[in-house]
């Protein structure tokens, strides 16, 4: 359940199959059939989520993972698609200071010369791809028994079971 | 798609080590236009190799075309397609332990483990080789413990391998790890063995299955037992060798072995079948998939059977393997029409057996 009462933000673990990729992290919601695809800054924030990191304390741990200074604003930018992509158990409530800035305004608060790359939490739309089964199933109409999985073709033509 | 699926199955990174590998045509791109990509990005799409696709492009130019991104998103769900899969395997391995019985895990992941990422290769159905004295136990386990979302498909026998006891496939099978769940899959001689049978015995129009096999050949150990994989049965021999020829001879697969690299020959009409194959690699245009209706139906309503005729007419390999042919440098006539006269004998059978 989500909550705002606690300030400390905490990644959803439930319902969700996560695959680490070299340079980004996939994610599948089970819940909502929904596949994600975190860059690299999204993916640490997420990480980070462990609902005892405060979000400057993850901000700090991400600049000294870039050897950079990294603002607080990054990570707030990571948390709100993280939420938004319901990705969060627990998200903290929002400063005042960045208040109701949307993605492009943080963005441009930041400047284009940001040291980290901006977080992203894309979805992953695309049709299906092939799958490799091709074998037909039991029941289905065949002509040789090579085209069953079960490998009999049995009379009239009806993939089966051994005869 | 042989030229966008050379070497696709390659870790540059862990292959840059091995010497016995081509690494200068590897470290070129595909020699792919950017509008032959866009050309063969559907037939990727749709033949199951659009992870491979990506992999063989993503360190070149490619990668920025909107069909390389295509590929790219297409290698995302299917790592996460693969990754769900995972989590099937293990809880019907564990349902089946509790059953007293030890299935093996033959084809989909146990093949797609092989690659340098999982979501490279696509698999749909969980195949599972049971004891014949269990198959019906089995198969109540899995209709009856909540495995009916898995897509289970259990195999009392295993036609690829039909020249081999299914007590030796057992004896040779081996433990590997998914996640924390220890699944049994063939040995590497009977894996290989059943991959290049199947190839052919679908008519080698998936370009993936060939991939499988150049990708075995190039990451097999030292100690691979060749003449286990080949068998006794010199015909099932020469088919996989063919699958070994093509895999070399179309994708640029290296084969150590040198004995083996010279028994491996592809007839020209076998290499311009798949090619001609691999333009359509699309299920519904191939046999069974592609039949309009059983042909016993026509015998009610002939309407149509002429067309559907047409493309009964076997596939040379297909005819091949179903004739319990050899794959030489003949020509197929033989084969395919004694393969029709199987099927019209099997026709006969049927039509005269009461309903």
């Amino acid at each position: 359940m989500k909550s705002n009462r606690q300030t400390k933000p905490r990644a959803r673990k439930d319902g969700l199959i996560v695959h680490r990729l070299p340079d980004e992290v996939l994610v599948y919601d089970l819940d909502r059939d929904r596949a994600h695809c975190l860059n690299e800054t999204a993916a640490f924030v997420w990480q980070k989520c462990d609902g005892r990191k405060s979000t400057s304390e993850i901000a700090q741990a991400l600049g000294k993972t870039t050897n950079t200074q990294v603002d607080e604003k990054i990570v707030w930018l990571a948390i709100d698609q993280l939420d938004r992509n319901h990705l969060l158990a627990v998200t903290p409530p929002r400063p005042s200071a960045i208040g109701n800035m949307n993605r492009r305004e943080v963005i441009r608060a930041l400047g284009v010369a940001a040291a980290v790359t901006i977080p992203v939490v894309a979805s992953i739309v695309a049709p299906t791809p092939a799958q490799a089964a091709t074998c037909l199933p039991n029941g289905a109409t065949c002509s040789t028994g090579p085209q069953c999985c079960s490998g009999f073709c049995n009379p009239p033509g009806v993939c089966g079971n051994a005869p | 798609m042989a030229t966008a699926l050379s070497h696709s199955w390659r870790d540059s990174k862990a292959d840059s080590t091995n010497p016995q590998l081509n690494q200068t045509k590897w470290a070129t791109s595909p020699e792919l236009s950017p509008t032959d990509f866009d050309v063969v990005t559907p037939l990727l799409y749709d033949s199951g190799a659009a992870g491979l696709g990506w992999w063989r492009i993503r360190d070149t130019q490619l990668s920025d075309t909107p069909s390389g991104e295509l590929l790219h998103q297409a290698f995302r769900l299917l790592t996460l397609q693969a990754r769900i899969h995972e989590q099937q395997i293990q809880r019907i391995f564990r349902v089946l332990r509790a059953g007293n019985i030890e299935p093996i895990l033959i084809k989909g992941w146990s093949v797609a483990r092989r690659y340098p990422q999982i979501g490279l290769r696509p698999f749909g159905d969980i195949d599972l080789l049971i004891r014949p004295q269990q198959h019906l136990q089995a198969a109540w386990i899995a209709e009856n413990e909540q495995l009916c979302d898995c897509s289970t498909d259990l195999h009392p026998g295993i036609f690829e391998l039909v020249d081999r006891p299914v007590e030796d496939l057992f004896a040779r099978s081996r433990l590997v790890a998914c996640d924390d769940e220890p699944v049994r899959i063939l040995s590497d001689e009977d894996q290989f063995a059943l991959s290049a049978v199947h190839f052919l015995k679908h008519a080698a129009w998936r370009p993936l299955w060939l991939c499988d096999l150049a990708l075995f050949l190039e990451s097999m150990s030292a100690e691979f037992d060749w003449d286990l994989c080949l068998g006794n049965d010199p015909r099932r021999a020469n088919w996989i060798l063919s699958a070994v020829g093509l895999a070399r001879d179309l994708l640029g697969a290296s084969i150590c072995n040198k004995r083996i690299n010279r028994l491996a020959v592809s007839p020209g009409w076998l290499v311009e079948t798949v090619l001609r194959n691999w333009e359509t690699p699309f299920a519904r245009k191939h046999e069974p998939h592609n039949h309009a209706a059983p042909i016993l139906s026509y015998l009610r309503r002939p309407r149509g059977l002429l067309k559907d005729l047409k493309c009964r007419w076997p596939n040379p390999i297909l005819a091949t393997v179903t004739v319990n042919g050899t794959f030489g440098s003949r020509q197929r006539r033989r084969y395919q029409f004694r393969n029709c006269l199987q099927r019209g004998a099997g026709l006969i059978r049927a039509a005269a057996e009461p309903a």
